[in-house]
């Protein structure tokens, strides 16, 4: 059996040792990691609540135009009695549309950037794990709140963020060539 | 079947712990499997600094991922597959004629100094191979992955992953044949005559 599995005994090679002991490194970008995902996230509520409040704002400003030009769909939902829902919270389906179109295009531009992307150093791996972790967190509420503009806008930022990180990292292996 | 070098058993509560981001356990974990983990990626790679990078990489991911691992299989079957799979996505993105010197490696018994001799004309002849054909040829006869297992891995056919299990035998059984044999007599031709 052994022979049939392993017939040139590849397994009877030692173990290799790397050198130096790499934990101090791991630790190290483990650590950087732990704090910058903290900053991460407050800086991400911070975002939110500076989206929330401009879209907010916007469209408070937009509302008087939008009741007086009484839009179709305004008109249907006097006409059934419904009263009007605040847009704060039902997002109007274009802006929630194109939201997801552009997070998709983002998404489909990423995997292209990713797929010309080579080996990344440590650091950056760091980050990019980082963030894709958070578009994971941003994709698992969005699951229960598949409405949510705040949600969409966040997993944009997100995106541009893992974007902006493969192309500065595609910049300097250029970089790296053309110094050569 | 060979037992592979990453089955270690780790105990729940380093496990627990290494979940909830305690540095220690994580570093337990690298402890334990720190060997098993350079030691495939250099297999496969036959470079330092890339197996290096690639195990470092692995460990950064294993550990912001470990609350992924369900625990319905070994953990060092997780770890393995992570940084296995660091290491193929590695080559994938080497340029195809990339050669690597063979380098020095250390015995870690006192025991193993007498395997030297054999183990070096066993090192020598892995390099000779590409790096397709070296991690084929390692994920199955010493790592224990099925056909199935090595071509889901490279993102081809199970045929593929048989005919790059056979040429890589057929090669290194060549190129080992000839050193024990310089004249050019296989163990078999010398028995016949």
């Amino acid at each position: 059996m052994q022979q049939e599995k392993d017939p040139l005994n590849l397994g009877s090679l030692p173990l290799v040792s790397p050198h130096p002991d790499d934990w101090s490194l791991i630790e190290a970008a483990l650590r950087k990691q732990h704090s910058h995902r903290r900053i991460l996230r407050l800086a991400g509520s911070t975002l939110a609540i500076a989206a929330t409040t401009i879209l907010a704002v916007s469209i408070f400003v937009y509302r008087p135009f939008a009741t007086s030009q009484a839009p179709a769909g305004a008109e249907l939902l006097q006409t059934a009695g419904v009263e009007e829902i605040a847009p704060i919270d039902a997002p109007p389906p274009d802006t929630l549309g194109s939201l997801i179109a552009l997070s998709q295009e983002l998404e489909s531009n990423l995997r292209k950037i990713r797929s010309q992307a080579g080996l990344m150093p440590t650091s950056v791996v760091i980050y990019q794990v980082e963030l894709e972790d958070l578009v994971a967190q941003v994709d698992e509420e969005l699951s229960m709140h598949p409405d949510s503009l705040d949600l969409w806008s966040q997993r944009i930022n997100l995106m541009l963020d893992l974007s902006q990180l493969f192309q500065n990292e595609l910049r300097r292996e250029y970089q790296q060539m053309a110094s050569l | 079947m060979s037992k592979s070098p990453f089955d270690i058993e780790l105990d729940d509560m380093t496990l627990a712990r290494a979940r909830r981001g305690d540095m220690d356990a994580c570093e337990q974990i690298y402890r334990k499997f720190q060997q098993p983990a350079y030691s495939v990626a250099y297999r496969i790679c036959h470079c330092p600094e890339l197996s290096r990078d690639v195990t470092q990489e692995a460990f950064i991911t294993a550990f912001r991922k470990i609350r992924q691992f369900r625990g319905d299989s070994p953990f060092w079957g997780w770890l393995r597959r992570v940084v296995v799979n660091h290491t193929i996505s590695a080559l994938r993105k080497l340029p195809r004629a990339d050669v690597v010197e063979l380098q020095e490696y250390h015995a870690h018994t006192e025991g193993a100094q007498e395997q030297i001799g054999l183990s070096m004309d066993l090192e020598s002849a892995l390099t000779t191979l590409n790096h397709e054909d070296r991690a084929v040829v390692w994920l199955h006869d010493v790592e224990g992955y099925n056909h199935q297992e090595i071509a889901r891995l490279f993102g081809k056919t199970e045929s593929f992953s048989k005919t790059r299990l056979s040429r890589a035998r057929a090669k290194l059984r060549s190129i080992l044949e000839e050193k024990v044999n310089p004249i050019g007599f296989s163990k078999l031709e010398s028995a016949t005559r």
